[in-house]
């Protein structure tokens, strides 16, 4: 089962590197695009903690690891669910009836289906970058298990957004604005959420969990975080995944096949 | 002016037509001057901190003029003139009597009055939930002269536009992609809306002031601000000024030479 699925990523990804690959300036204009924008926060972080020293009682090194692990998280997440932001003209058309009568998994199309090559091109040196930083801040054997154990809860959560997002398009057909709310408030996390006061820093640790998705990783690592927030984050990432699905499930009843 | 003031009501109305594309697009703005706002909120958390020139109560003015001068400067629909070349429905506005980039000029100021409101009203709400302290400035020279720096940024905002949305004629596929480099990425870090110039070293802040963006929100902030006084207000408006001459000439130039290039596809 696994394997089949793992082909058909494998396929679908395939198809989707070819269709961006075919338009070679538009894909350098959004590569340059998406380096300049990282390059352009980072230079703003550097030189605001030359000036400020630290922020929130994190030192230059952790402030920038925050931020690198933010990147990991969102910069994977839309490499993996890029056909999200595709999914409203499939709504609207009624295409997805396509998707439906197929022998595979409705989701797992729409929420996989097009693995984006430019996020692809940007995640090896941002892994680089990030472990360069992760071991200047000496973290014991925990630390990097924990860090790399949250970080995928950290996916496990955008996962659910996705899918949630997947969900409000078949029942309000609005999408691309859900989607940038959804980026605009996860990039809250580009700092440690700790910054935000109440209750913005309480909506951003419980509500939308953007702060258990980048911000805590970051903190296992630092080896700043308590047991009981660990648990707690695995608790909240399973249940951000068991909503999304019962709430997709929901969603599929309301599909009514307009237009096709 | 006539047919202008009649493209104003009905641009002003189309808005209103999708109502919740725009109130998600204002929530979104909101969403951004939280991360400023809170960011530069905890660095100034002690009210004597002074860093790169600034106090709380000055940055904080920044993070919030921000949110008035962006509404004035870069509510802007003229970024819809790209897929006006790319899908061929430039031609419909080339066959009609009027001016096509008065038209969008016209459209551009009718989303400006609109998200004018609607910035004004956010900033009252954000102003009584976050209790900033607030520089008031009374000055009515500096008021004047931060007006005059608002009009030319506006029109430095609407030839960008133009100039990019231009790359279309050449390369259809970028309608999208040029707006997205230069209009969202270049200059959202360097017209001063992520951070003020002034935090970059010396020669990165020499480098960036010689070009077009920081007269687009960082330098009317900083007259509002009274950080910047006498010559060297005088010596950003010409600057400024230039800019504009200069951008107005390349997107006439440019302009010219995309509608020969223009093959009117997909019509």
């Amino acid at each position: 089962m696994i394997k089949k699925y793992l082909k058909i990523w494998w396929i679908m990804s395939k198809n989707s590197f070819v269709m961006v690959l075919s338009q070679r300036l538009s894909l350098s204009v959004f590569l340059v695009g998406k380096i300049l924008r990282f390059m352009f926060f980072f230079l703003f972080l550097f030189f605001i903690l030359k000036g400020a020293g630290t922020l929130a009682g994190y030192s230059g090194t952790q402030v920038i690891f925050f931020f690198l692990t933010f990147s990991v998280v969102d910069v994977i997440s839309q490499f993996l669910f890029r056909e999200v932001y595709r999914f409203r003209p499939m709504i609207v058309n009624g295409d997805f009836d396509f998707v439906l009568v197929k022998p595979i998994n409705s989701l797992f199309r729409v929420l996989l289906g097009g693995a984006d090559v430019i996020d692809l091109i940007t995640i090896p040196p941002l892994i680089i970058a990030t472990i360069y930083f992760g071991v200047l801040l000496k973290p014991n054997l925990l630390g990097i298990v924990l860090y790399l154990a949250l970080l995928l809860n950290g996916f496990l959560i955008a996962a659910a957004f996705h899918i949630l997002i997947l969900s409000l398009a078949i029942i309000t057909m609005e999408i691309d604005h859900v989607t940038m709310i959804y980026r605009d408030i996860v990039s809250l996390g580009r700092l440690p959420v700790d910054i935000y006061k109440q209750p913005l820093q309480m909506f951003l640790t419980y509500l939308i969990p953007v702060g258990v998705m980048v911000t805590l990783p970051a903190k296992a690592a630092m080896g700043v975080v308590a047991p009981w927030g660990v648990v707690s984050a695995f608790v909240v990432g399973i249940i951000s995944i068991f909503i999304s699905l019962r709430f997709w499930n929901y969603a599929l009843t309301k599909y009514t096949s307009a237009s096709s | 002016m006539k047919k202008y003031l009649q493209v104003f009501k009905i641009s002003f109305q189309e808005e209103f037509a999708y109502k919740l594309n725009f109130v998600m697009w204002r929530v979104r703005n909101v969403f951004q001057i939280f991360l400023t706002f809170f960011l530069w909120s905890t660095i100034f958390a002690n009210p004597q901190t002074v860093v790169f020139g600034y106090d709380r109560s000055k940055i904080l003015t920044y993070v919030f003029g921000i949110m008035i001068v962006r509404a004035l400067v870069m509510s802007a629909r003229a970024a819809d003139i790209s897929s006006d070349i790319a899908q061929g429905d430039l031609s419909n506005y080339l066959l009609k009597p009027m001016t096509y980039f008065k038209y969008w000029f016209t459209r551009d100021i009718s989303s400006k009055a609109l998200n004018l409101i609607f910035a004004a009203v956010e900033f009252v709400l954000l102003f009584i939930i976050l209790q900033p302290p607030f520089y008031f400035q009374i000055n009515l020279l500096t008021l004047f002269l931060f007006f005059v720096s608002i009009v030319l940024a506006v029109f430095i905002y609407f030839f960008i536009l133009i100039l990019v949305s231009s790359l279309t004629f050449w390369a259809p596929e970028l309608s999208w992609g040029g707006h997205f480099l230069i209009t969202i990425v270049v200059v959202e870090a360097l017209s001063g809306a992520l951070f003020p110039i002034n935090i970059l070293p010396t020669t990165f802040q020499y480098i960036v002031m010689a070009t077009p963006f920081p007269y687009l929100i960082y330098f009317p902030v900083q007259v509002y601000l009274g950080n910047i006084t006498g010559q060297a207000i005088l010596g950003g408006l010409i600057i400024a000024s230039a800019w504009c001459g200069i951008l107005w000439f390349a997107m006439n130039f440019i302009w010219q030479k995309g509608i020969k290039a223009y093959e009117s596809t997909g019509r």
